[in-house]
């Protein structure tokens, strides 16, 4: 009963961390269109949104950290 | 293709001794992303493209259209994400129901971006215009479209019980290319509606 408890919490933390990614992403995307239309379309602010956006998915969504964890035999 | 998405077991020819799966795992792990760094040079290469044949200029697109196209990615990302947390942790149900939603966002993305933005203001006739926004939109759509098949191959193994929380790199695989899908998208949109001053074809 502890056991499916701990597993419910650990599981309602990565759904809250998909959200706030998720939260990010949207953030992220709306200062893109925001940028595009103050700035006249400013290619270097655009590639850093996209770059920090890129980091966001590739760390929290893709889980490349992964490729370097060792598992357990 | 088909052992790696649906985590059945596998043998090394030389010995045929079952390898522990946890070896598989990791091995699994980083021939998917030498492939997705192989794709990088294939985006990579269009974008590229984009920035020799277009420079500072752009053709006038349907921002709207960019905008939701985008958003609806997005979101299936967000849904992906949602699906795979929960095979790792039990939860077949809302694993199943999230890749649903996923595909389907998906496909509502094609149907946008083929199905609408294809029938705009660019033909594929119109030149460096034309080449450009339909190589990259069709190569991202060709994607798009490999990842739907992939997602939904993922939920009729899941829907038959081939995954759990302890074993899922099907699912993990699947959700890794989807967000590559994401990630190239997340590239592709200010190339090609937000970057440089916007030209009227035609």
């Amino acid at each position: 009963m502890e056991n499916q408890s701990a597993v419910e919490s650990k599981k309602q933390a990565a759904y809250r961390q998909g959200v706030y990614v998720f939260l990010g992403l949207v953030l992220l995307t709306a200062l893109e269109f925001g940028v595009a239309v103050w700035f006249d379309g400013a290619a270097v602010l655009l590639f850093i949104i996209a770059l920090l956006k890129t980091g966001l998915i590739v760390q929290y969504f893709m889980h490349i950290y992964r490729l370097w964890r060792e598992e357990e035999h | 293709m088909s052992a790696a998405i649906t985590d059945t077991v596998t043998r090394t020819p030389e010995t045929h001794e079952e390898e522990p799966f946890s070896v598989r795992l990791e091995r699994n792990r980083l021939a998917l992303w030498l492939f997705i760094f192989s794709e990088l040079f294939l985006f990579g290469g269009l974008l590229a493209a984009r920035f020799y044949l277009w420079g500072g200029e752009r053709p006038e697109l349907n921002q709207v259209l960019g905008l939701i196209a985008t958003s609806i990615l997005l979101v299936s990302s967000f849904f992906m994400a949602r699906s795979e947390t929960a095979i790792a942790h039990g939860d077949r149900k809302a694993f199943l129901r999230n890749l649903l939603i996923t595909a389907a966002l998906g496909t509502l993305f094609l149907v946008g971006v083929v199905g609408v933005e294809w029938q705009g203001e660019v033909a594929p006739s119109d030149g460096k215009w034309g080449a450009i926004f339909f190589g990259m939109t069709g190569i991202h759509a060709l994607h798009v479209l490999s990842g739907v098949i992939f997602l939904l191959i993922v939920w009729n193994n899941g829907r038959k019980g081939h995954y759990s929380a302890e074993r899922h790199w099907g699912v993990e695989a699947c959700a890794i290319y989807w967000h590559f899908v994401d990630v190239a998208w997340v590239f592709f949109y200010p190339a090609l509606y937000l970057i440089g001053s916007p030209v009227h074809i035609g």
